[in-house]
């Protein structure tokens, strides 16, 4: 029986067109705000989101293809504005040099949490990176030498280059170029030898070493892109809001984080921004003029808990997933439907 | 010194010398000795609970034996021990195996599942692959194409970007086969490869992993429960009960000795 | 000597709280085979409910209290229904994230309910105080270190005698073997999770008169409850809460010996540097799955 050989599927740039083309569509907001479309405050809603979708993307990696909880995320993000803030606003460092030094730190932290991570299993590991997220929390608010504890610290817009001094507007551009640049480096790692080698770690770690992947190599992988991600987010989260708090990066911007995962999609590029949109662009935007129960406080946070609950419960892949299910229902592919016959390893090892 | 015990005879790929391992006081597997040969097909057999996993897992260094020695030649020809090394390091040597209960990572492809497998025949940096560098992207399709050569040799190519979760349970053991022969293997180690297929599929089986050794110039090493594929299929076989070696030799011979027809029945009754 | 013993003393309250914060994540673990991350904010939210209780209706404390056991009783059971009894299914990662759910949803409707202000409640024993050896303690931190032993150890009677104990212990050790043996295996998940929400009321009315009523009110002792988990480990339920009172003594003497700054810090790098040499706890073991 003579058959076509199937196309190999090749690395595309197919992506990376529609990357750039989301970013190009979020570029469109600060012109709608400039003709009076949406108000000012559309752009903060907006950056923080690009900010979080940042984050969340390290995370993603961690969690969603390694397999490995962190509730330490918001410490690495502060870890990061405070490094820049302090570069920048205090020892007069160009802003490229302080996002770096910032980027850099918590990623060699970030390394080293890691390496404990080699050792734990899930729940340990949980409560250990809680741990790693209270030093943090604690120290910034007591290190107020550099910190400058509860007063806060200041840091202004960057200056590219040491010239060209960016406005709101110039910030939430770049905010976008590093996201778009964020998304696709994480599209590269995940659709390759990395990404391969994480999910083989999740799926089950015997089977990964004995294709070859080292644990140890690869968690730490994980979790300095986690903590690099994060800690990038976070330097320019402090040049975007220009202001820093001890209590912004505490347990539940962790969790909200992790929220953007799950509710946007485990292991989904675009499924993280959509998350992120949920969790902190949605509150703001919308469920605020829910009449009674949106005015109040914390109502953002039942909104994600229960959405998070929902998606765990009902559909693991999040809303990308949902999306992505939606569409392959249509198109359902040959082999896929001859493969429909047996699903799983009971009904499989019952025909012996 | 080391030297000298590093030997194995020019057609030898495997030598397993006085296997010992502990589990609490249990001895799992009890001074076991035998030895592969290049091109061939070794079966291990044994009652259930003989330690013939245990044996697998001590050989690919998932534990670490209590006494004894494991030569191995590798792919370029040296020979080498295995006990001590890292689990990750030994299908580098070009040792690799399947799993009892089929690990394939139910997320991804078929494509991606069978690449896992030249893993560590990368030689792109992570850094050069994160930022898709044209030898990074070289090398991904190189893979990919040998890829598909090895499951249009399984004949599960139609599969190629299905994902793993939803395949029949004889397509996604073709897929972790398919996997081992990505590494330019000397030895394959196969767990059960007839576990839960049914009568069709254990003859398409038999025919397999005989093509695989012949074109693949391997030699296989295979633990199984299903007597009819182990006759057909072994040049060489080793029968153990409770850990212990109770007789090596041809399927003939095995068939015919006394020790293994009792260790066997005395299971069934 | 005077203040080793008034850290001592203070150790032995905060001990106290810290063991009935770990004894309902322990129970959650050993019933559910879940971490259960909201416990501390299952505390809070029932804490709240005493100190709106006391605030509004001027009532005696001792009342508001056994009106926030009522309470933790029905949210206890809420939380059952709603969403632990449709979690079997679902790995431990996927029960980690939802506790975390569970924990937003605890933090966010607090403020709804409660407003954003922090309220204060005071102690259930206002004044009074014994001095001996040099040291103070106030009645009401006596009365705290007496209940919380005794609770504890009504609790484990109760673990060991009582036929409720008996299912708790057998659904802890293998829970479809205790379905097939007929024990109410849902009926002791229920339990367990009264008993988890109750104690953290217990234990955010015991902290709240050191500080005040906010959201946050629970997540130092939430952690100290987990690290007295790990030191303990999650295997047994008196390791955890005999933990509890060596994580107290040790923090207390880490802030007031080392440094009040960095205390905390180190008492969290110790707890890291001990999971790293004994990943899984001191009587915990290492489960290798069978390829």
């Amino acid at each position: 029986m003579e058959k076509k050989r199937p196309a190999v599927k090749g690395f595309s740039n197919k992506q990376y067109i529609g990357f750039i083309i989301f970013g190009l569509c979020l570029c469109l907001i600060p012109v709608l705000v400039k003709m009076g479309v949406l108000k000012t405050s559309f752009l903060n809603i907006i950056g923080g989101s690009i900010i979080y979708t940042i984050a969340a993307l390290g995370l993603n990696i961690l969690l969603g293809y390694a397999g490995s909880s962190s509730l330490g995320t918001a410490g690495f993000m502060g870890l990061g504005a405070y490094i820049s803030a302090y570069m920048s606003a205090d020892l007069g460092l160009p802003w490229e040099l302080s996002l770096i030094i910032a980027t850099v730190i918590p990623t060699l932290i970030g390394i080293l949490v890691g390496v404990l991570s080699l050792k734990m299993s899930g729940l340990y590991l949980g409560i250990a990176t809680l741990c790693v997220a209270e030093i943090f929390r604690k120290t910034f608010s007591q290190f107020t030498q550099v910190t400058g504890g509860f007063a806060g610290k200041s840091a202004s817009f960057p200056v590219l280059f040491g010239t060209i001094k960016l406005k709101q507007t110039g910030t939430f551009v770049l905010l976008i170029v590093f996201m778009v640049l964020a998304m696709m480096l994480t599209y590269n790692l995940v659709h390759g030898q990395l990404g391969r080698a994480l999910h083989a770690i999740r799926s089950s770690e015997t089977a990964a070493q004995a294709m070859g992947v080292s644990l140890r190599k690869y968690r730490l992988v994980a979790f300095a892109l986690a903590s690099g991600y994060g800690a990038m987010a976070g330097s320019l989260y402090v040049h975007f809001v220009r202001f820093v708090y001890p209590s912004t990066w505490n347990l539940l911007l962790s969790l909200n984080i992790l929220a953007m995962i799950v509710i946007g999609g485990m292991r989904s590029i675009y499924g993280t921004f959509i998350g992120a949109i949920i969790v902190y662009a949605v509150p703001d935007l919308i469920l605020k003029r829910i009449p009674v129960v949106g005015s109040y406080n914390g109502f953002a946070y039942v909104f994600s808990g229960v959405l998070v609950i929902l998606v765990i419960m009902f559909s693991r892949g999040g809303i990308a997933g949902m999306i992505s299910g939606l569409v392959s229902k249509r198109k359902a592919r040959p082999a896929e439907t001859a493969a429909a016959a047996g699903t799983d390893d009971s009904s499989g090892a019952g025909t012996e | 010194m080391e030297n000298t015990n590093l030997i194995l005879d020019e057609d030898e790929v495997l030598r397993v010398k006085d296997l010992s391992i502990n589990f609490g006081g249990l001895k799992a597997v009890d001074n076991l000795s035998f030895s592969i040969k290049k091109n061939q097909v070794f079966g291990l057999i044994g009652p259930n609970g003989a330690g013939k996993t245990t044996c697998f897992n001590c050989i690919t260094q998932f534990y670490r034996p209590t006494t004894g020695s494991v030569l191995f030649r590798t792919k370029n020809g040296n020979v080498e021990e295995l006990v001590g090394q890292n689990v990750h390091d030994i299908i580098k040597k070009g040792l690799v195996r399947t799993f009892q209960n089929v690990e394939l990572i139910p997320e991804l492809s078929v494509m991606e599942n069978v690449l896992l497998g030249a893993h560590v025949d990368f030689k792109s940096s992570l850094f050069a692959q994160a930022l898709k560098l044209p030898k990074a992207r070289k090398e991904e399709q190189e893979f990919r194409e040998r890829t598909m050569d090895v499951l249009e040799f399984m004949g599960i190519a139609d599969y190629a970007n299905s994902l793993c979760s939803g395949l029949p349970y004889g397509v996604r053991k073709k897929v972790e086969m398919a996997r081992t022969l990505l590494c330019d293997p000397k030895l394959i180690i196969f767990d059960e490869p007839a576990a839960g297929l049914n009568d069709v599929e254990t003859d398409e089986l038999t025919l397999h992993i005989r093509q695989i050794m012949e074109k693949y110039q391997c030699s296989i090493f295979l633990v199984e429960h299903d007597m009819g594929l182990v006759m057909n299929v072994c040049d060489r076989i080793c029968a153990i009960s409770f850990g212990k070696f109770l007789a090596e030799g041809t399927p003939a011979e095995i068939q015919k000795n006394k020790l293994v027809q009792e260790a066997y029945l005395g299971e069934e009754g | 000597m005077g203040t080793f013993l008034q850290l001592l003393l203070r150790s032995l309250e905060s001990g106290s709280v810290y063991g009935m914060a770990a004894m309902g994540i322990i129970i959650v673990y050993r019933t559910n085979f879940m971490v259960n991350f909201a416990q501390g904010s299952m505390g809070m939210f029932g804490t709240f409910i005493v100190t709106a209780v006391f605030i509004h209706s001027g009532w005696p404390l001792a009342l508001c209290i056994l009106i926030g056991v009522l309470a933790g009783i029905g949210v206890g059971s809420l939380v059952n229904f709603a969403v632990i009894r449709h979690t079997k299914k679902i790995s431990a990662a996927g029960k980690e994230i939802i506790t975390l759910g569970m924990m937003m949803i605890f933090l966010g409707i607090t403020p709804m309910l409660f407003g954003t202000d922090p309220l204060r409640l005071p102690k259930l024993i206002p004044t009074g105080s014994l001095s001996f050896g040099g040291a103070d303690i106030s009645y009401n931190s006596l009365f705290n270190i007496i209940f919380g032993f005794a609770l504890m150890i009504i609790m484990f009677i109760m673990l060991q005698k009582s036929k409720l104990g008996l299912a708790i212990r057998a659904t802890a050790s293998n829970e479809n073997t205790a379905k097939l043996m007929g024990i109410p295996t849902k009926t002791v998940t229920l339990f367990a999770w009264i008993v988890a929400m109750i104690l953290g009321t217990f234990a955010g009315v015991m902290i709240a008169p050191t500080t005040s009523v906010t959201t946050e009110l629970m997540d130092s002792v939430q952690l100290a409850a987990f690290i007295a988990c790990i030191f303990g480990g999650f295997q047994t339920f008196y390791g955890p809460v005999v933990a509890s009172y060596f994580v107290a003594i040790g923090s207390n003497l880490l802030i007031y010996y080392v440094s009040d700054i960095w205390g905390q810090q180190i008492l969290y790098i110790i707890v890291i540097l001990f999971l790293f040499f004994r990943p899984v706890g001191i009587f915990g073991k290492k489960v290798t799955k069978k390829v």
